[in-house]
């Protein structure tokens, strides 16, 4: 879908992307990362020939990109900025309008369009539409951002730290809410950002800058668990094996868990810790009550009364969490088990702190 | 919360038709000066009556100033394309020249070639208007944050679009403001005209002047000093009506 056949940029004497050759694939999503000043921007940017590589050559879709024209180009290919740069002037609805009205389209369609693009990224049309970008909120803002850049549904989306300037949560609120539309719209993505936890977290691969090369173009496991070279290996840091798990689902891991019915006796119970140290209590519809052991267990007169009943959704997971969670589960509540339930609350299983451990070695070997 | 906006317009609407009224009503002129000159013989200036005094003097200042503007302007947007670029210093230095340049000088170096009369003081009065609105054009141009820009190009748009869409909605305050300063100079400079023989308010101050005659400088300087107002008034309400302000928008 792009690719890019040994583009170099130099502005000056400044070599800023040098000789880097890197495809991305149909309805992919690459992170282009790396240290502040190695060529992320200018290599953006020469996609949607917003400068010109000094030597190399890009093809969109099969097709050299120089045989198109500039504005034709950017039309069909979404751009969010390092900065959002919403226009001040203009309201937020008709910020989002912009590529549709370049392109002629009707406006009733543009209407329904920016109502669609604002229910999409979460915002109410009625209240959202008619402001001006000065009194949205940075997160809003970039919501809005991205939205301008999806609005004429392009198929190539280029986006240049899309969730850099807002605080953690909200940027971990916006990437959830980006993987989500990212699913369901199937783009081709090229997105930069310096944050290699949000990189983990949205790649389908990963191309590793530095000082204007590609030094590692692989899949998130990939790069985690066989740095290509030491500048990698330094790159992702000591806590590599912790940023792995947050890639792993713990789906392939939940198994069978020791289980008491709430009514059970109290002598059955006891049969049921012969082999295991402690047992999560359910209901007569498996819906999870909390857990006991052979001490709470000895000193109640019934399996309801010796249940420590934490909150149960501080304790458990839904199967569509990772490892890394589940392990901060385990050291939060210092448990060696942690249950997983359905949307019902259901004991599915039990993810187990070994596992977590057979999973980090697998990676590592 | 419209109402704002409107209640200024309405002011400018009824200051200027009080206004006209003022210049129209010469009977007044004459009690009221002869009162406060009981020792001059002749008030009013012969030359005409106020209000053709004036309707001079603000058709000397609209044609000057529209060429200001009709020229100004786009001399500022051509000098901050790339294509321009390279001007860039010589009409900076050009249109500070322009203005360093006393009007009287440029009237006396024009007479020669241009005659008397309006020609020469038009002339004179845009070369002397330019410089703000080609300044303000510039500045305003030049102050639209690069990365609006980027985003303009890089959703697609042409340099005409970006420049119409973008680059002159967000200058228009400061461009504006610029045209604000020059009519208000011009008007003021605009007397000068009468020197040459072209009219306006400034015959009578001139007049005055030479005479020894303060009422005719007040009936001069008077209205033209309430016609800045309302000129300076007007372009304000323009200004207003074309920034958009979020607050007004959210009704
Ligand atoms: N227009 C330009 N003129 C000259 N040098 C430039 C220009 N744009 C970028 N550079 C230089 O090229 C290099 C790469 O810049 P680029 O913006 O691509 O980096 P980046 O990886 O996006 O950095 P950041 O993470 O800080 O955004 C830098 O050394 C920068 O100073
Ligand atoms: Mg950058």
């Amino acid at each position: 879908m792009i690719r890019l056949e040994h583009v170099t940029k130099i502005y000056g004497d400044t070599l800023a992307v040098d000789d880097l050759s890197l495809e991305v694939n149909e309805g992919e999503v690459c992170v282009l990362i790396g240290p502040s000043g190695c060529g992320k921007t200018s290599t953006l940017r020469m996609v949607n020939r917003l400068i010109e590589p000094t030597s190399g050559r890009i093809l969109v879709n099969g097709k050299d990109i120089r045989q198109v024209r500039p504005e034709r180009l950017r039309q069909s290919i979404g751009y969010a900025i390092q900065s959002v740069g919403l226009f001040p002037h203009l309201t937020v609805g008709a910020n989002i309008a912009t590529v549709p009205e370049l392109l002629h389209w009707e406006k009733s369609r543009i209407a329904r369009r920016v109502e669609e693009l604002l229910e999409l990224v979460g915002l109410d049309p009625k209240e959202y539409a008619q402001k001006y970008p000065s009194q949205l909120s940075g997160g809003e803002a970039q919501r809005i951002g991205v939205a301008r850049a999806l609005a004429a549904d392009p198929p190539i989306l280029l986006m240049d730290e899309p969730f850099g300037a807002v605080d953690p949560l909200t940027r971990e609120r916006l990437q959830a809410q980006f993987s989500s539309i990212q699913q369901e719209l199937k783009k081709t993505v090229i997105l930069v950002t310096h944050d290699l936890d949000e990189a983990i977290r949205l790649a389908d691969r990963i191309a590793v800058m530095s000082a204007g090369k590609l030094v590692q173009y692989d899949t998130p496991e990939a790069i985690l668990s066989r740095p290509a070279s030491k500048f990698v290996h330094d790159f992702v840091g000591a806590d590599r094996a912790l940023k792995r798990l947050s890639r792993i689902s713990i789906q392939g891991f939940v198994h069978p868990s020791p289980s008491i019915g709430v009514n059970a006796t109290l002598s059955e119970a006891m049969a049921a810790l012969q082999s295991h140290r402690s047992a999560w209590v359910v209901d007569h519809q498996g819906q999870l009550l909390g857990w006991v052991d052979q001490t709470t267990l000895s000193a109640a007169a019934s399996v309801r009364e010796a249940i420590v009943a934490q909150d149960v959704t501080e304790i458990s997971l839904s199967s569509s969490a990772t490892l890394r969670e589940a392990l901060s589960r385990m050291l939060g509540q210092g448990f060696k088990s942690i249950p997983v339930v359905d949307e019902n609350r259901r004991l599915i299983g039990e993810v187990t702190l070994s596992d977590v451990e057979a999973a980090t070695a697998e990676a590592e070997a | 919360m419209r109402n704002p906006k409107i209640r200024r317009w309405l002011i400018l609407g009824i200051a200027s038709a009080a206004f006209i009224a003022l210049i129209a009503n010469m009977q007044l002129w004459q009690m009221a000066l002869s009162f406060l000159f009981p020792g001059e013989t002749q008030v009013l200036h012969p030359r005409a009556d106020l209000l053709i005094l004036t309707l001079e003097h603000l058709e000397l200042v609209g044609i000057s100033s529209s060429l200001t503007i009709l020229i100004g302007v786009p001399v500022g947007i051509w000098v901050t394309r790339p294509s321009g670029s390279n001007f860039l210093p010589i009409v900076n230095d050009l249109t500070s020249f322009g203005q360093t340049f006393p009007p009287v000088a440029v009237l006396a170096l024009a007479v020669p070639m241009l005659g008397f009369g309006l020609v020469p003081t038009v002339v004179a009065l845009f070369l002397y208007g330019l410089l703000p609105v080609v300044r303000n054009t510039i500045a305003g141009l030049r102050a639209v944050p690069p990365d609006l820009l980027d985003a303009a190009y890089g959703m697609g748009m042409s340099r005409r679009q970006a420049l119409l869409k973008v680059e002159l909605p967000l200058a228009a305050r400061v461009i504006l403001a610029g045209v604000r300063i020059s009519v208000i100079i011009n008007i003021g400079t605009a007397m000068i005209g009468a020197v040459i023989g072209a009219g306006g308010l400034g015959s009578p101050i001139i007049a005055g002047l030479v005479q020894d005659n303060l009422a005719f400088i007040i009936e001069g300087a008077v209205p033209a000093a309430i016609l800045a107002i309302l000129a300076d008034q007007l372009l304000a309400n323009i200004e207003g009506s074309l920034t958009h302000s979020p607050q007004e928008a959210n009704h």
